[in-house]
Order: C-alpha cells, then structure tokens, then sequence
C-alpha cells in the first residue's frame, strides 16, 4: 500500500462507517459513539499526515509542491480520472473538515434525539463529499464531490432545522445548484477546448493549466466558476441564502455550515479559479474588492440589528469571509497565505459561536438576545468560552482571527491601499456588534427568569479544545504558515 | 430462413409466441401463473438476446450487436413492468390474461423496432406496441380516467402513425428504397429534393409524438395520470427508451438534410422549457411526473442535435439512466398506491420513513431525475451537455442547463414531502411491499447509483455498438 492510498481511505473512511452503523440504527448511544470513534480515527490520521508533513514534502510527487497524488482511471469515456492530492493547503483544509465533524457531533450528542441513525449517517456521508472537494485535482471529480455534499446538508437542514427549514433547506440547495451548473458547462467547455488544443481528453487540473484561452473565451468560464464560488463564499448581492440556512439548520448544521462549506467556496477560487484563469482573474479584481468591501460593511450594519443570536453570528460570517476575499482578490503571497489561515481560524471561531449559541438554545429554548442577560453571573463556565469566543471573533491580538486578518491588510496594503483602507472600518465595526452582543447576554440585569444549567464535561472539552486551537494559533502562527508556504508561492508565481 | 436465422429471432418468437401462449393459457385456466409465466418468458428472451451472439440479416430485420443489447434494455424493462403490475393489478382487480399477454406483444413490438432494417419495420414495430400501450393505458374497465386517457391516446397516436407513414411514404418516393442500409448511401442528388426533406420532417415529428417532445407532448400529461402507475412506468421508460433508438436508426438517413439539426434544436428548447415550467405548476405526482417526461426527453433531443459529436452515444445512455428512474419513481407510486391512486403530492408526507424502501427508491430517483451526482441522471446530463457544446450549441446548452435548476425545484418538492413533512392522516389501509415490488424497486435504484458511479463501462459499450452500425 502505497502513502498515496491514503488519501482513497481518508475520503471514504466516514462513507464506510455507515455500513457500521447499520447494525446499531436504531441505538442512538451506540450510533453516536461509532460515529465519533469513526471521526476521531479521521482525524488521528489527518494529524498524524500533518506531523509527518515534512518527511512526505521530501520525496518528490508527479505534481510540484504536493505531498501525496493519486492517479487511477475512472471514467475513461469521458476523459475523467481520479486524481487526487495533498498539498499544504489541501491539508489545512483536511484537518479542519475532520475537527469541525469532532465537533459538530459533540455538539450535537444530546440535541438530536430524532431519527439519530439517519442523522450519523448523513454526517459521515458529508464528510465523505467534503474531504473529497478539498483533494479532488480533477475538475470532473471536484465537481461530483461539490455536489455531493450538498445532498446531506439539505436533508440536515430540512429534517432536524428549526423555524422555516424546509424553505430555507430549498433556498440553499437552489442558490448552490446555479451558480454550480454553470460551472459545470465551463468545466465541460474548457476541456473540450483543451481536447481541440493538445488532442488528450482530460479534467485534470494540471492539464487542463496549459490551455491556450483568448481573453474573452477566458472572462465568460471564470465568470460561470465565479459565480459558483462567489455564492458559496458568499459574496454580497449572493448571500441571502446563508442567513436562512444557517438560522435554520441545526447546530451541527451550522458548524458545519460555517466552518467548512463557505470554505469550499474560497477553495475552490484559489484551487481553480485563479489558476485556471489568471488574466480574467486579474481583470475582475476591482469588482471582487468592491464586492468583498460592500459585503463586509454591509454584513456588519445588518448584525448589529438582528435580534436572533444565530442570526447575528451567520451575518458577522459574511463579513469575516469579505476578509479571506481580500486576500484572495490580492493574489500575492502575504495577504494569500493570510488567507487560508483566516479560512481554518473562521472556521473553528465561528464554528464555536455556533455551538455555543446551540449550547444555550437546548437550555433556554431560545436564541433570542432580549431573553437573555447577567448570563455572566449564572451560567460562569459558558459566560466565559462566550467572551474568548467573541474576543477572537472581533479579532483581538493574540488570538487566532488577529493574525488572518493583519495578513491579508498586509499583505493588500501593497496591491490596493484603498481597498485596506475601506476594510479598517470593517474592522472596528465587529467590535461594536460584538461588544453589543456580549454586554446585552453576558453583563446585563437579568431579563426573563431562566433555569440555567452551566455546562456539562462533554460541552467543556469540546469548547476547550476549540479554545486551544484559537489560542495556539494566535501566539504560534508559524508551523501553519510554514506548511502553507510551498504552495502558496507556486500558486502566486513567486520562488518557492 | 436458416436454422441460424431462426436462433436469432427467437427472442422475437418468444416474446410474440408467449404473448398467444398467455392468452390462450387464460382462456384455459384463468388465474393461473400467468404473470410468472409472462416473467419467465421475458426473463428467457433477455437471456438469449444476451447470451447468444447469433446474427442475422433478413428481409427487413437485421439481429446484430447493436439491436441485441437495446433487446436487452427492452427485456429487462419489461421485467420490472411485470414485477410492479402483479401487486398492482391483484389489489386493483385487474385479473385475467390481458394484461400479461399485452405486455408481452408490446415487448414484441419493441424488439422489432430495435431489429428492424427498413423504415416498413421500423414503422410496424412502433405501432405494434403503441397499440399494445393503448390497450394497457385503458385496461382497468369502468374507470373513466382511464378510459379518457385511453381515447385521447388512440386519437393522438393514429394522428402521429399517420404523420409517421406519410413521412416514410414520401421518403420511399424521393428515393425508391425503405432500406435504413441503402437510404443513407444513395447520391447526393436526391435528398436535396423538397420531397425527401418533407419525408425526413414528417419521419421526425411523429417520432417526436412517441418521444412527447414539445409540441407534440400535450398528450403525455393525461395519458400518464390516467393509466395505472406500471403502465406508466413502462410508457415512460422502455416506449421512450425504444423511441430513442428509432430516432438513432432513421438518424443516418435523416442526418444528410441539415434542417434534422434545426428541427432537434426547436424541439429540445422546447421541450426543456415547456415541460420543466409546466411541472413546477403539477400537484399530482403522475402529471409533474409526466410534465418532467417532456423536459428529460428534451434533454436528450440535445444529444440528437449533436449526433456527429457523440451525441447518440449520450443520447442511449441517458435513455438508460431515465429508464432507470422511471421505473423506480412510478414503480414506487404503484407500490404506494393501495386500492385508491395514491396521486396527489401531498399524500406523500412522511411516507419515507413508513415505507422506507419505497421512499428511497422515488428519493434517489427523484435526484437522477434532478441530475445530481451520485446517480446516473447526472452522468446523462454530463454526457449530453458535453456533446452539445462540442457540437457548439452554447445557447441551447445554457438554457437547458437553467431550466434543470427549475427542475430540480419540483423534484425536491417530492424529497421534502417524503422526508421532511410530518405525516399526514393515514390514507387508507396501509400494507407492505409485496416482495416483487421490493426486487423491482432495489435493482432500478441500484442500476441508478451504479450507473451514477461506474458510468465507463455502458458508455463504451454503447459508443462501440454505435461505431460498428
């Protein structure tokens, strides 16, 4: 067995734990705990890729800069093969997936009670699609796994979400299903261009890199994959699908839903879009800062007046992910690599914010701020992982958002002062939408009497765990951005 | 006629033979296994058409590798349609050796369509199992939506046969040949003529009225609400799925007119828009059902605008993957329909998890419908969509690509009543799947996920059979 195998079991290692659920389906505490045992194997072996990332890095891989390929055909019809690879983005990416499935099913132990047999199920189908989204190299494959994972979210949403779920598990499936057909016809179209051009039928990535396209050719297809990325990011006037489902779905839906699906998108950009298209990219700059810009002020101002604790976090959501849309429309290696790095830190805080929010939810059925209040003095353990939580969230120094964000402004201020400039104000507005949210929940006089239980040990190691990686990568940045390094230089055209 | 001929027609000779053998075998003894024996005959021609390579080419029939795999595809529908009736039609009242008998003339009348050599056959084979279908639609005596649909599926049928014959008429007469061989070898001179291309127009839109492409649909919805959900299921799948290779046979011949291109083009736009817009608006399973027919046989008119470019091959395997679908989503209506037509979408609430089975066969057939991956229905579109742009139809392509997205609303309306809505008050008796609808629903829901993962192998199959024709 080859280490390039690896990658074949990381993908369908959850998929099989299904077939281990069979026999437990209708035993929710041993349903639960084999889904757990299967995620936490998944990300055991995502760790131990990443302590072993420097040792794989020294032998050289039919692709530059990546650790692990593989390469098998799969639907030689069509010129499809299954090509896949690791590469330190890749990774980042892979441990990220598997921590935030750890996370969402911790946090979901207890709050879903219903038809838990399906609900594993679906969880590990949906890591299945995610890992395979952030290895898959060949576009035909990226594609099947994109949408693949858009099956189990829609069901998560659908079946356990709460309010309007099933309008808004309809909106996200419909608003992620346009943008990502079209993509599917420029996919389809750049390979037969490429097919014209060299005569070999094939979706890789690193075939597909080669082809000769005249500058209008060129605009239309990183139109079509834009806009696919661009909704699932979301950039603004392409949102209005996230508030909905991430309301809506259940916490482990919106863990998820935050911590890696908007990723997928940002991804995907960097993976293919900019690649694949670089003048086009580089003529669309100006409309992706304004985009990015409008949405982050935007997205703040509609936070500050929302009611709903969710739904303020989905919100402040957008205008993180305007941030790691800065970096990428820089495309230059700082405010790149800051980037990513934001990418992995939005989606443990924000993830954490979540399930906090779906902590105090289960206790107080409500989620509505005005319920809420002097939660400091009474429920301390939550009052306290709340403050850190948001502290990182408006990103303060020595917390990990701090170091995303000084990138990426960093990294732009070169490229487009301006641009940085205007972003500064995004900067401080979290601070008061969040300084909002923790002073009316946490500090306040009591508003409605609430019997608050403080949380349990299972709550507590979940959130410390969270804690720590928030902590550990604010203070001590550096192995992240040494393991991204590589592959960021060969993706902005820099010396290695 | 040789000994060796004679080995080749005996699928023919069963399906034919078996289809008098039940009838008489019902006049005998009624009631008898008559469904079992019909199975077994079916089973025995898909077993033959499979395993013997025997070949032969006779007056107007020619058995080669290509009409033995589409007999295969035939049999095989045929099969689960026979499976989904034998419940069906016992809790309906439906007893007595029509239907069998019928269904196995209608497979007759599909195998010949998939062997014919000449247009005279073709044209035979066609109407021997529309005829046979307008039987089935209006077997169930006394009921009037089924005796509507019937009638409005006789007169349309005739009015398409005859649209049918004229083309072949005037073709015959343009040229002096009904051979599909010698058709497409003849001289440039003659098919320029206006009679020709008439011919080669009428030929197209009566196929097209089988195919219920727009606007030759308007008698899908009816139809197919009306006839009983395995007569459904056979009309859409394997009546389509024949449809669609006759289209291949005549598309040689029909291929040297470039007006063949144009008028496929005004048909699949068509059809996309009309059927996906119209779905949207269904509250009964059958007609959105039959509504989304329209549409996914649009899809593959965009495989036969691009015939040069691989869109035979795409068009055959989507017929397939539909197929697939078909007989699963109306297969589950039937097998969820107690005595009474469960047809309205809201009857569906919360059925998922009662009949679990069931419910995930019309779940996953409603996303190959949908087109989304892992299942067959995607493969299709990519096959079809990737040789519409590589015949260079890119505003066809968009706009059919936007209308799956308003496809995929309707299908998903399905998947949130099976799953996603409380369950409604019990409507009627509740019973289990008997265990034929339990093997007919798993093996099309496996071929679906199956075909959506290891596409390869079909697809090469089908490019070679189309190759060598």
């Amino acid at each position: 067995m080859t280490p390039s195998f690896l990658l074949t079991i990381m993908i369908f290692l959850p998929l099989s734990g299904c077939l281990l659920l069979a026999p437990v389906w209708r035993r929710p505490v041993l349903a639960r705990s084999v889904a757990l045992a299967v995620m936490t194997t998944e990300l055991l072996l995502t760790l131990w890729l990443y302590a072993s990332w420097e040792r794989l890095g020294a032998v050289k891989t039919a692709l530059p800069g990546y650790l692990l390929v593989a390469d098998t055909d799969w639907i030689p019809a069509f010129g499809i093969r299954y090509v896949l690879g690791l590469d330190g983005i890749s990774l980042l990416m892979v441990m990220l997936t598997a921590f935030s499935f750890c996370v969402a099913l911790a946090v979901s132990w207890r709050a879903v009670e219903e038809k838990v047999g399906l609900f594993l199920a679906l969880l590990l189908a949906m890591e299945t699609g995610i890992m395979g989204v952030f290895l898959a190299l060949d576009l035909a494959l990226f594609y099947l796994f994109w949408e693949v994972m858009l099956i189990p979210m829609f069901f998560l949403i659908g079946v356990w979400g709460h309010g309007r779920r099933i309008y808004s598990a309809v909106k996200f499936f419909l608003f992620t299903l346009v943008g990502s057909l079209l993509m599917l016809l420029a996919i389809i179209s750049l390979h037969l261009l490429h097919a014209q051009q060299t005569g070999v039928a094939s979706f890789g990535l690193h075939e597909l890199l080669r082809t000769q396209l005249s500058p209008g050719v060129q605009l239309w297809l990183f139109a079509a994959f834009f806009l696919a990325f661009a909704i699932k990011f979301p950039l603004f006037p392409l949102h209005t699908w996230l508030p909905d489902a991430h309301t809506d779905a259940p916490t482990a839906g919106s863990v998820i839903l935050a911590g890696l699906l908007l990723k997928t998108g940002s991804y995907g950009l960097i993976r293919f879009g900019y690649p694949l298209f670089p003048e086009a990219a580089q003529s669309l700059t100006p409309l992706f800062y304004t985009l990015a810009v409008i949405g982050i002020v935007y997205a703040s101002l509609v936070a500050f007046a929302q009611e709903d604790m969710k739904r303020l976090i989905a919100y402040s959501s957008i205008g993180h992910m305007g941030y790691v849309a800065i970096g990428i429309a820089a495309w230059q290696p700082v405010a790149l690599s800051g980037s990513i790095l934001q990418m992995a830190n939005h989606g443990v805080t924000t993830g954490a914010l979540f399930a906090m929010v779906g902590m105090l939810d289960e206790r107080a059925h409500t989620r509505e701020i005005a319920a809420f209040g002097g939660l400091w003095g009474k429920i301390p353990v939550w009052g306290f992982f709340f403050l850190l939580f948001s502290l990182t969230s408006m990103g303060v120094p020595g917390l990990n958002s701090f170091v995303g964000e000084f990138l990426i402004l960093a990294g732009t201020v070169k490229q487009s002062p301006l641009v940085v400039a205007l972003a500064f104000i995004g900067i401080v507005l979290p601070l008061i939408y969040m300084a909002r949210l923790v002073q009316e929940v946490l500090f306040q006089t009591e508003r409605r009497p609430l019997e608050l239980a403080d949380l349990n040990l299972r709550e507590i190691t979940v959130l410390s765990l969270l804690a720590l990686v928030d902590v550990w990568v604010g203070v001590h940045p550096a192995p992240l951005l040494d393991l991204i390094h590589l592959p960021v230089q060969l993706l902005t055209g820099g010396a290695p | 006629m040789t000994r060796v001929d004679l080995m080749a027609l005996m699928p023919l000779i069963i399906l034919g033979g078996g289809s008098v053998l039940v009838l008489l075998a019902g006049g005998l003894r009624p009631g008898g296994y008559l469904y079992e024996t019909a199975l077994a005959l079916t089973a025995g021609a898909l077993v033959w058409s499979a395993a013997l390579p025997q070949e032969a080419a006779l007056q107007g029939v020619a058995v080669n590798a290509f009409s033995r795999t589409m007999s295969v595809f035939v049999c095989a529908s045929g099969l689960v349609g026979l499976l989904l009736a034998m419940g069906y039609n016992r809790r309906r009242g439906i007893v007595g050796e029509e239907y069998p008998a019928t269904l196995l003339f209608a497979l007759a009348g599909m195998w010949a369509v998939c062997a014919s050599a000449d247009l005279l056959m073709l044209f035979l084979g066609l109407e021997a199992f529309t005829f046979a279908f307008y039987i089935l639609v209006a077997i169930k005596r006394g009921a009037s939506r089924g005796g509507e649909a019937g009638l409005k599926y006789l007169l349309n049928g005739t009015l398409s046969a005859a649209v049918l014959a004229m083309g072949i008429a005037l073709i015959y007469a343009a040229t002096g040949t009904f051979s599909l061989k010698a058709l497409p070898a003849i001289p440039s001179a003659l098919p320029d003529g206006p009679l020709y291309q008439a011919g080669v127009a009428l030929l197209i839109i009566g196929l097209a009225f089988k195919l219920s492409l727009a606007p030759a649909h308007l008698w899908t919805p009816d139809v197919y609400q009306g006839a009983p959900a395995p007569v459904t299921a056979l009309l859409s799948t394997a009546s389509k799925g024949v449809s669609i290779v006759a289209v291949l046979l005549v598309m040689p011949l029909a291929g040297r007119w470039a007006g063949t291109h144009d008028l496929f083009w005004g048909l699949a736009l068509m059809s996309v828009i009309c059927g996906n817009l119209a779905a949207l608006l269904q509250g009964s399973i059958k007609r959105m059902l039959a509504w989304s027919s329209v549409a996914q046989m649009g899809y593959v008119a965009l495989g036969f605008t691009a015939v040069s470019s691989g869109g035979g091959q795409a068009a055959l395997f989507y017929a397939v993957a539909y197929a697939a679908a078909g007989l699963a989503s109306f297969g589950a209506v039937a097998a969820l329909s107690g005595t009474g037509e469960r047809d309205r979408l809201e009857d569906y609430r919360g059925l998922g998890y009662r009949h679990p089975l069931a419910g995930a066969a019309l779940a996953v057939s409603m996303f190959s419908l949908a087109g989304i991956p892992p299942t067959a229905g995607f493969m299709g579109k990519f096959a079809v969509f990737s040789a519409a742009l590589r015949g260079g139809d890119y505003g066809l392509a968009v706009v059919a690509i936007l209308t799956a997205v308003v496809a995929v609303y309707y299908y998903l309306r399905v998947v949130v009543m099976l799953y996603m809505q409380p369950e409604g008050k019990a409507g009627g008796a509740e019973m289990a799947l008997t265990s034929a609808e339990a093997v007919a629903l798993s093996v099309t829901t496996l071929v679906t996920i199956w075909l959506g993962l290891f596409p390869g192998q079909l697809l090469d199959l089908l490019g070679r059979l189309l190759s060598i024709r």
